[in-house]
């Protein structure tokens, strides 16, 4: 990042977005500061510029924070987003969509300091991505994970780093962590970029696994591979991926 | 029915069919209204200190009237503290609002705390978010009933949206 960073501020609320632009733009770390007050308003200011940041309100009319969220992983290269809201049960959702951060309104200057932080550590991990997925590098990965959880509905918080693999299942995912196996409304391919900070690799079409949690990597005779996880579990490698988990692991 | 009024919708006000930004465990007051009010207030420390401690005000104010311990009060407390409510929308949005509450006719009727402001606020709610532009609200208390009447004043083919407030139930929770 060579400048200050870039940022949307959307909210329905003329007053709330007032305050937080008037904070965004107190802070040393932004170099622009644009506002929308609908979901329709910040596509239309999205499609006209490049922003590293939006801070999101949930709660708008007509199309609302979360919705703009999904509809923003669509996109080639999204900006971050920064859920702002006065209701703090919204934040399961906010990790369902991979939100970057999390703020309850009104933003303390120390809370929204924390979120700057976390977004100037996305933009350098995206500018550093080409590199930081051939070493595995990196500090962009979400620290936790929204899961459905099976018992009783509802979301299940889970921390990245007790998943041990992630498994294709359909357009999502199936998580086998340290608490059991769990539905993830997320494709693989989209876990491998997200989780590529932390550890993981895409070894298999239908398998990421994080190699903090493998104890053994198994040649096989038909040119693949199987890594053996820290509770035995086997998960297959594909032939064409042997070569650079071996380079990956020094192996 | 472009322009007309939409038929009366009467709401007993112990039901809680509110919108979800009121709707808060055993009739409390919603987080989320609370934080969205403080966020307004906080955006005019600078360019308006006075208006910020007004809104600073109102919200004691708004938050005395409803945590204080439960207790009947007399329907004129009541309908005040929907003012106070109507004054802290006007902060969350400015301009939006053209609010008139009418004086109680029922000087010996007693309610809840909030039994009159969920429902407005609930109404309320609905149409800040669903609508741009200017809402028009108007509370007129007749006897254990109060009308509300809801509308769009830039738009005139948005249809009105009349509520009658029962307050039977709550008249007999508290007395």
């Amino acid at each position: 990042m060579t400048n200050g960073l870039a940022i949307l501020a959307v909210d329905d609320e003329p007053r709330a977005l007032a305050d937080i632009s008037r904070l965004l733009e107190s802070s040393a770390s932004v170099d622009r500061v644009a506002t929308a007050t609908s979901a329709k308003e910040a596509l239309v200011s999205l499609s006209g510029g490049r922003y590293d940041a939006l801070f999101l309100d949930v709660a708008m009319p007509e199309i609302e924070g979360m919705a703009l969220a999904r509809l923003l992983r669509r996109f080639a290269d999204p900006p971050a987003v920064v859920f702002l809201t006065g209701h703090p049960d919204a934040a399961v959702e906010a990790f369902e969509v991979q939100a970057l951060d999390f703020l309850v309104k009104p933003v303390t200057r120390e809370r929204l300091d924390a979120a700057l932080r976390r977004v100037e550590a996305h933009v350098q991990g995206a500018e550093a991505r080409p590199a930081a997925s051939a070493d595995g590098d990196g500090a962009t990965a979400p620290d936790v994970v929204a899961v459905d959880n099976p018992r009783g509905g509802g979301k299940r918080l889970v921390r990245v780093e007790t998943i041990a693999f992630a498994q294709a299942s359909g357009d999502y995912a199936r998580i086998v962590c340290d608490d059991g196996r769990f539905l993830l409304r997320t494709p693989l391919t989209q876990l491998e970029k997200d989780w590529a900070s932390a550890g993981f690799a895409r070894v298999h079409r239908a398998y990421l696994v994080n190699l903090t949690h493998a104890v053994e990597l198994r040649a096989q005779p038909n040119g693949t591979a199987v890594l053996i996880m820290r509770d035995g579990t086997e998960v297959p490698v594909a032939r064409r991926g042997v070569a650079a988990l071996r380079r990956r692991l020094h192996a | 029915m472009a322009g007309g009024t939409a038929p009366a919708v009467t709401l007993p006000i112990a039901l809680d069919e509110v919108h979800a930004e009121q709707v808060a465990p055993n009739g409390a007051v919603s987080v989320h209204f609370v934080n969205n009010v403080l966020a307004a207030a906080a955006s005019y420390v600078e360019e308006d200190p006075d208006a910020a401690r007004d809104a600073l005000a109102e919200l004691g104010a708004f938050l005395t009237h409803r945590l204080r311990p439960p207790r009947p009060v007399p329907l004129s407390d009541e309908l005040d503290h929907v003012e106070v409510y109507l004054r802290l929308q006007e902060f969350r949005f400015p301009g939006r609002l053209d609010a008139e509450v009418g004086d109680s006719d029922a000087p010996r009727t007693l309610v809840g705390p909030g039994d009159v402001q969920r429902p407005v606020g609930a109404a309320l709610d609905g149409w800040l978010a669903r609508r741009p532009g200017r809402v028009r609200v108007r509370l007129m208390p007749a006897g254990e009933r109060l009308q509300l009447r809801l509308d769009a004043p830039d738009t005139p083919d948005v249809e009105p949206e009349l509520i009658t407030i029962d307050l039977a139930a709550s008249v007999r929770r508290t007395t």
